[in-house]
């Protein structure tokens, strides 16, 4: 066979890896087990501050490696990719505060080993003392969390269905720190959690927020195994056991503080439910794409937001960092390293916070959406104004001659010489932009607003299936074959001189 | 009246005087041509009179205005606003055209005339059509500057120049970016010129348009004027022995 083949299988074969639940973990000689985690779970999972891998869950699985020999591999994962961690086999088990409840058939199961209820947490100063004040307030959740799973999932309980309808809005965000963040600030009233977090946090956080007396729903915590791993389950779980039998579950229990929710008996009956869920791929593809097409508009309007804003503005920076006043120049300058130095996504976060963190002011919740405008056009003006420089500085020394001699004035030179030639020295360079442009709006997930790949990560993770991810990424790849035609078509038209 | 009068004018980069003491006068309908080796700072000089560079010594006037009189052995500007009026007087014309490439040749025209001079476009039109006839471009009105030939770039240039009327027209090496055939054209144009009494100051190589057009020639070396007078002297029987020198090599 000849390379080509080989590549070509090659590729096949890891294609099918994707789509297929792989069969590695089933290996007899196990020397290594590896545990998904998500690292912003404490006390389940999460980084101390020496900067490891700790938490209740790990210790567990620490001890059940010892004894069975394995070398125990920590795998901090992002929460929405979960599921494809698992089929890939890049890890062995979801043991991170995993809720049974709503996800039966969707994973092979330990027996539960935390009875865990989810509550809700405001701050001290709130309003809100039942769960039936939180008419018309903001609720946030963790994506794809147990407490999300309470008010939207399939399984939910109908009076928590009925309370989620009189919510004002249920924003999803990715880890807790933010959410906090959020309901410290404002943009958010209340958290739903699950009740072991909450008393972490809470006693973390000082006496910034009280834990809500009434329980949203109740719910169970067990370790997640890849459907039909009953294998690995059944060494897992028989370990789990021998621990509880010996007194170091309840040792293990003990030291994350966690003896009032621990349930793990041998008595729970294992439940092995190898249904498959069978919609047909058309329908499915139809639903994915109906779901994705909400964030659609969201995406396309911080792309063209971000063009409104930061092409102008870039332009006025430009200017001022070519000023002759030197502390304007300067300040410009220091803008331009620090917007390119750092991470869009850090740079949205300090503009979402920002306010009430420094300044102490409260925001909207409209707030977000600008807060995100805001990040880009900033990030995007400070590239857009080094582009325009170097445009402008491309213009030959003779055309500002040229202008002198004829006396136009600084001005008269600046729009009717200078911008008509820079517009075309930098045309190739602001298509680079604009096309990263497309890709970056995704980053928006930054601070939790929901565009079209954030809602793709969410429909992936409730759908357990990658699908959304390919159809994302069909749509940014249209969207900028789109541009990029455009952009050409432009370069041709600006064509008519050299 | 002398629309160009300058004294001892003195002019360094750096540490590097390219200029050492320059004194000239041009008369109206005068055509003087600079000759000189390169370096010798006669594109400097230009450049000082046509004030694209600051001079460090030394008062320039143009057509009996001051534009800069010498205080305190230090040139001084007159103001902002006097210069400006100052500016119109005089028109420069580049060795390498800086023609306006995103304008049609029109345009290229048009656009001071109406947008500096504030003259009424239709007016500004109807001389630069006659101005591209004169050039021999008539046809060429709409076409944009990469389209033309370099002798064609060179007439809408100075073309350009004349649209704004100056008295007097400075020319850089107006030919030395051209290929033999079409220095021709623009020398026949400068002809042309002289012929109707234009005031010309010509920094050029030509040694024998030099010597068929001007009324006066300048020999310039190591930033001094070396020799001057009527072209039949200066080029036929130069006295200084730079100026032997230079036209030797020139004949090679």
């Amino acid at each position: 066979m000849n390379q080509k083949g080989i590549s070509a299988l090659c590729a096949a074969s890891l294609l099918l890896t994707l789509f297929t639940p792989s069969l590695s973990a089933f290996a007899a000689d196990r020397t290594q087990f590896t545990v998904g985690f998500d690292a912003e779970f404490p006390p389940y999972g999460y980084q101390n501050e020496e900067g490891e891998y700790v938490g209740f869950d790990l210790s567990l699985a620490q001890e059940v490696c010892d004894r069975n020999g394995w070398e125990l591999k920590k795998t901090p994962i992002e929460w929405n990719s979960k599921d494809m961690e698992l089929k890939t086999g890049a890890i062995d088990c979801i043991w991170n505060g995993f809720t049974i409840n709503g996800r039966e058939n969707d994973y092979t199961w330990s027996v539960p080993y935390v009875d865990n209820s989810q509550v809700a947490v405001v701050r001290t100063d709130s309003d809100i003392s039942q769960l039936s004040d939180m008419e018309n307030k903001i609720v946030a959740v963790q994506t794809d969390s147990s407490a999300l799973a309470a008010f939207t999932g399939e399984d939910a309980e109908q009076k928590n269905i009925d309370l989620a309808n009189t919510f004002k809005e249920l924003q999803q965000i990715g880890d807790y720190n933010s959410a906090f963040m959020n309901l410290e600030s404002g943009s958010v009233d209340v958290i739903c959690m699950d009740i072991g977090v909450a008393k972490y946090e809470i006693s973390k956080r000082g006496d910034k927020f009280k834990m809500l007396d009434e329980q949203v729903s109740s719910e169970r915590y067990g370790i997640g195994f890849l459907k039909g791993n009953t294998e690995l389950r059944d060494e897992v779980q028989s370990t789990l056991l021998q621990m509880l039998e010996d007194g170091t579950f309840a040792e293990i229990a003990e030291e994350w503080d966690l003896s009032d929710s621990v349930c793990l008996s041998e008595d729970v009956a294992v439940r092995d439910d190898f249904t498959e869920d069978e919609t047909p791929f058309g329908e499915k593809l139809v639903s994915i794409c109906r779901q994705l097409l909400k964030g659609v508009g969201a995406s396309l309007s911080i792309f063209f937001l971000t063009l409104l804003f930061a092409l102008p503005l870039g332009l006025l920076i430009a200017l001022g960092r070519m000023s002759k006043f030197k502390p304007l120049s300067v300040l410009i300058k220091l803008y331009i390293s620090v917007v390119r130095g750092t991470p869009l996504m850090l740079q949205m976060l300090v503009v979402f916070f920002g306010p009430y963190f420094l300044f102490h002011v409260s925001t909207s919740t409209e707030y977000r959406f600008i807060a995100v405008i805001i990040g880009f056009t900033l990030n995007y003006a400070a590239y857009f104004a080094e582009i325009y420089r170097s445009g402008i500085q491309a213009v030959p020394v003779g055309q500002h001659e040229a202008c002198e001699i004829l006396g136009f004035s600084k001005t008269q030179e600046f729009i009717r010489i200078v911008l008509p030639q820079m517009f075309k020295n930098i045309l190739p360079s602001i298509t680079n932009e604009v096309i990263t442009l497309v890709k970056d709006t995704s980053l928006a997930f930054a601070i939790s607003y929901t565009e079209m790949f954030t809602l793709a990560k969410q429909v992936a993770a409730a759908e357990t299936t990658i699908m959304p991810l390919f159809i994302a990424g069909v749509f940014y790849y249209v969207f900028n074959l789109i541009v990029a035609f455009a952009m050409e078509y432009i370069e041709k038209k600006m064509n008519y001189f050299r | 009246m002398n629309l160009l009068e300058v004294k001892n004018l003195k002019k360094s980069f750096g540490d590097l005087q390219v200029l050492k003491d320059i004194s000239m006068t041009v008369g109206e309908g005068e055509v003087v041509s600079i000759l000189g080796p390169s370096g010798s700072g006669k594109s400097t000089f230009l450049r000082c009179i046509s004030m694209l560079e600051t001079i460090d010594g030394g008062e320039m006037s143009y057509c009996g205005s001051k534009a800069v009189k010498e205080e305190n052995g230090k040139p001084v500007y007159v103001s902002k606003q006097e210069l400006k009026e100052i500016k119109h007087s005089f028109g420069l014309v580049f060795q390498n055209f800086n023609l306006f490439p995103h304008y049609t040749v029109l345009r290229n025209i048009t656009e001071a005339p109406i947008h500096v001079l504030k003259r009424s476009s239709a007016e500004v039109m109807a001389e630069a059509k006659v101005l591209l006839q004169k050039m021999g471009l008539a046809d060429k009105g709409d076409y944009y500057p990469y389209q033309l030939s370099g002798g064609q770039q060179q007439r809408v240039a100075i073309a350009r120049a004349l649209a704004m009327k100056p008295r007097i027209l400075f020319f850089d090496e107006p030919t030395s970016a051209l290929d033999p055939e079409l220095t021709a054209e623009i020398l026949k144009v400068l002809k042309d010129l002289a012929q109707e009494k234009m005031t010309m100051l010509i920094v050029t190589h030509e040694i024998d348009f030099a010597r068929s057009v001007s009324s006066h020639v300048v020999f310039m070396d190591g930033g001094l004027i070396v020799e001057e007078g009527k072209p039949e002297d200066v080029i036929d029987n130069p006295s200084n022995e730079r100026t032997r020198t230079f036209l030797r090599k020139l004949e090679q």
